[in-house]
């Protein structure tokens, strides 16, 4: 596929790469960009573990084409700890037992990210909604779902 | 005694990594040269490899590597019999089954070589079922074999005859566990690397990393000494990861080219080439006297072991005799029988077939108390086992706290209150059922050899501890188990301990995480190392400081030298005892070899050092128009010893709770034809979060301090799903009066139990 240039702001900061417009976002970030933080589970959108913000809004990487990004802002798991501290979300995911083989962990706290920017006090039905996307085979949610109310609480202070 | 970490929640040490996306996984592994590995699999069920024309692959640029049949070795290996092969150049005998496998410089180059690879195929006639598989005139898998029965299981104990010649109640129904996917987040993955002195590096996604080595040693002719297997985090295991055929084809690539092969599977080939669950055919035979205390046991059991053999044949012994140390009966016969078939081959899923058996006996036990109108809290009471038991087999409970878990979890529920009020009037209708459960923490005939674990635990200079451990966390938080152990022991915060990513070439042997076994048998290895560690580091204190070892007190990081009347940190103290040694640090050793025995040729001798036991109560309510069903309530009462890790064990619960929900309820590879339709992760249906009874899952903990387990614990990983499918199973019957004895129980079945009732 022949190449083209992607502008766009990644993690607060502008990038242009050169790659193929219809390669996944994921295999951008993972493979050309060197972010492994986004994990890859699936390849097809079915298991949430590439979750990341395109604008805001939680998407599924390895569905957006890369040329997709044009524009747009691109934010990552690599930055929310941006500056050595954690999110507070990722506080409580660590604190409320949230993180078992760790997996579907940043996928799951991008979710919750994009959740929280948009409705900083969700109740417990919005908070499975969010994640419903987000599939973990170790928890069975519970301790994710507090964790997630638990961040609400911590950032609403 | 007192604590200061056992039994208090302690985050996971490793929480860090995870949650900022910095843990890396094998499928994170990048290599500067490393190659992409893709296997190529069979299209067919049963077929005959006629010829295999790699020329126009090879041609494709970034081509280095191709193997197949005819240019690898065709020596046998296997885990359990020895039906495995790198490559056949004989027969495929699965959908999914490798054919051949390619390394290129890049994924695409691989794929594209895959499609250039031609092979003619002769197709051979299936067979999909295992029962059909035993049919004398079914296709053979293996033509060297008499039929396709690749292991028949048998024990009989006592007079079976005579005690239900005995029985005031006789019951007898068949079951039947479905093949369903473990669905761990990070797929099957190895990165294999040619090393110095000729030797390869295996990044593996394992279970196992000691015995993967052993085995993996015999399928490419070399020494154990010669593979150094890393296990970095592990994404989810659940019983697929242990030996698999993948990271054997990327050692031979990786030492063909001379370069790292990467080998991750795609979600379809997780799905149609993993380790699923080994399904089964149960039938179930009870006499009990009228009061309910069971007399006599006989059970057959047909299960599919799929094309070759991984653990099927281990399952099926299992779901045969382990459910004997639940309840007390002296009289049982079993037979069971682990079947060739044209499918995947099947293997460890939590649980390991007891799981499957407790779906047929906690049923079967329901299903009796129904008809005969005693109560089934009653009726598992009596039968029950208690501590000091020895089974008919020779097992021997040590801790038990079953009764304890039945009266917990009972009155938490409101059991007898529920079973009068719940209300079964309108469309939608609401039932409580039970189950009990056993299991073991270690067994010995896993591993013919022996059962045991070694660890290390060094104390270095500024007075952290380091575990050095074979056994493999796989995100249980085994990890920071071991680390909460030793920090006790030694009398460390635990912050300052961690627990070493298992890497052969450092790290003590050990079996790895299966059989509920680690947290036990490893985690008393730790304790064992610990104690050691400690006697050399007061010993030393006394030297150093002039002081009697009896009046020297290490705890929370601090050494109170009673004599002196003083306290220092462990920091100050360990540089003074370590620059005494010349900078070394402090090395505890220790081993846990538990008193248990190979059972003999009448599978007769206690296998596990301890036993777990639960009991669940589920809360349901039905659809009765539409067959869905919502779990309203579950209460999960568990006798785990010790609680180590408040946090961490209620995480296990949710997880195998949820997990064993989803087997009841959902999840279902689909095969026609041996061609599984449902090969994603959409298709085939996880609970997800909107599927899960939120915050009314109750955990209970009960603590018979185990004299065998570290600080008491036994194990929680399978015990927490085994009785899950039958609980909720037997919720449904007292809800709606469908017995549904096939797995899954979808809102068809139901339903159509429902419409066949009215008829």
């Amino acid at each position: 596929m022949d190449k083209q240039v992607v502008s766009f702001n990644l993690n607060g900061e502008a990038v242009r790469v050169r790659c193929d417009p219809f390669s996944s976002l994921l295999s951008l970030l993972r493979d050309r960009l060197g972010l492994l933080g986004t994990k890859a589970g699936c390849g097809r959108g079915e298991c949430g573990a590439c979750t990341v913000l395109l604008d805001g809004l939680a998407v599924n990487a390895c569905l957006v084409p890369a040329g997709k990004a044009e524009g747009l802002n691109v934010e990552t798991i690599e930055n929310l700890s941006r500056g050595g501290s954690l999110h507070p979300i990722q506080e409580a995911f660590v604190e409320k037992g949230a993180v078992q083989c760790g997996f579907c962990t940043p996928g799951m706290v991008m979710s919750a990210h994009a959740l929280l920017k948009s409705d900083p006090a969700p109740g417990r039905e919005e908070i499975r909604k969010a994640i419903s996307g987000n599939l973990c085979r170790c928890s069975g949610y519970v301790q994710i779902e507090e964790a997630i109310a638990a961040a609400a609480d911590k950032l609403k202070d | 005694m007192e604590f200061d970490i056992v039994g208090k929640s302690t985050p996971l040490l490793d929480g860090l990594e995870k949650v900022t996306g910095r843990a890396r996984y094998v499928t994170d592994i990048r290599m500067e040269g490393m190659l992409h590995g893709k296997i190529l699999r069979s299209p067919h069920p049963h077929a005959r490899i006629v010829k295999i024309d790699t020329s126009k692959a090879e041609k494709v640029s970034g081509v280095r590597g191709i193997i197949t049949g005819f240019n690898v070795p065709q020596h046998k290996f296997g885990t359990m019999l020895q039906d495995w092969v790198i490559l056949p150049n004989d027969k495929v005998r699965f959908v999914g089954d490798e054919v051949a496998a390619v390394a290129a410089t890049s994924e695409a180059a691989a794929l594209e070589a895959l499609e250039l690879i031609e092979v003619e195929y002769e197709v051979l006639p299936a067979v999909f079922d295992q029962e059909e598989a035993m049919s004398p005139d079914a296709p053979l898998l293996y033509e060297d074999k008499d039929d396709n029965i690749a292991t028949t299981f048998q024990v009989e104990r006592g007079d079976v005859d005579g005690a239900f010649a005995e029985s005031d109640i006789i019951f007898e129904d068949d079951y039947e566990t479905s093949q369903v996917y473990q669905a761990h987040l990070e797929p099957m993955a190895a990165v294999v690397a040619p090393a110095d002195y000729d030797r390869l590096t295996l990044w593996l996604s394992t279970q196992v990393p000691s015995m993967s080595r052993l085995r993996y040693a015999e399928a490419l002719g070399v020494c154990a000494e010669d593979l150094r297997i890393i296990k970095p985090h592990v994404g989810g295991g659940f019983g697929a990861k242990f030996e698999y055929k993948s990271h054997i084809l990327a050692a031979v690539l990786a030492r063909r080219t001379g370069l790292p092969v990467r080998m991750v599977n795609t979600r379809d080939e997780d799905f149609i080439a993993g380790n699923p669950r080994v399904p089964m055919k149960i039938r179930v035979k009870l006499g009990l006297k009228k009061d309910g205390a069971i007399l006599a046991k006989d059970v057959r059991i047909i299960a599919g072991n799929g094309a070759r053999t991984v653990y099927g044949p281990a399952i099926t012994s299992t779901a045969c005799y382990r459910i004997d140390s639940l309840y007390k009966v002296r009289n049982v016969r079993s037979v069971g029988y682990t079947v060739y078939t044209n499918m995947i081959p099947t293997s460890c899923f939590r649980g390991f077939g007891n799981a499957q058996m407790h779906f047929a006996m906690e049923q079967a036990l329901d299903a009796i108390c129904h008809e005969n109108g005693l109560d089934p809290v009653e009726v598992r009471r009596i039968n029950g086992v208690y501590p000091g038991y020895v089974s008919i087999h020779g097992w021997e409970i040590k801790s038990c706290a079953l009764q304890e878990c039945v009266d917990q979890a009972v009155e938490a529920s409101g059991w007898y209150e529920k079973k009068k009020t719940l209300d079964k009037s309108g469309a939608k209708k609401r039932g409580i059922g039970m189950a009990l459960c056993n299991h073991v923490s270690g067994n010995r005939p896993f591993y013919r050899p022996f059962d045991g674990s070694s660890a290390l635990v060094r104390l270095t200079p500024e007075g952290k501890a380091i575990v050095f451990t074979g056994e493999a966390d796989l995100g249980q938080g085994l990890n920071t188990a071991f680390a909460i152990i030793a920090a006790e022991a030694v009398g460390l915060p635990v912050k300052d301990v961690r627990t070493a990513a298992v890497d052969t070439d450092i790290s003590p042997f050990g079996l790895g995480s299966f059989a509920t076994r680690a947290t036990t048998i490893g985690g008393r290895a730790v304790y064992e190392a610990a104690v050691n560690l400690k006697e050399q580091l007061v010993s030393h204190i006394a030297k150093v400081y002039d002081e009697k070892p009896e009046n020297i007190k290490v705890r929370k990081g601090e050494v109170a030298l009673e004599g002196k009347g003083e306290t220092l940190p462990i920091f100050d103290v360990m540089q003074k005892v370590s620059f005494s040694l010349g900078g070394a640090s402090l090395v505890g050793q220790g081993s846990y070899v538990p008193d248990t025995v190979l059972p003999d040729e009448n599978k007769y001798g206690n296998v596990s050092p301890a036993y777990p036991f639960a009991c669940h109560i589920a809360e349901v309510e039905v659809d009765t128009e539409t067959g869905s069903v919502n779990i309203i309530n579950y209460w999960a009462a568990h006798d785990v010893g010790r609680v180590l890790n408040q946090q961490a064990l209620e995480g296990q619960v949710e997880g195998g709770v949820i997990m064993g929900a989803g087997w009841a309820l959902m999840e279902e590879m689909i095969v026609k034809e041996g061609h599984l339709v449902n090969p994603k992760l959409h298709d085939y249906w996880l609970p997800t979060s909107m599927d899960t009874p939120i915050g009314k899952i109750h955990s209970i903990f009960l603590e018979s301090v185990d004299p065998n387990g570290p600080f008491g614990a036994k194990g929680i990983g399978e015990p927490s799903l085994n009785p899950v499918a039958a609980a909720i199973a037997n919720a449904i019957f007292d809800a709606t009066g469908a017995r549904i004895k096939k797995l899954p129980i979808s809102p068809d079945k139901i339903v159509g139990a429902l419409v066949n009732k009215k008829l």
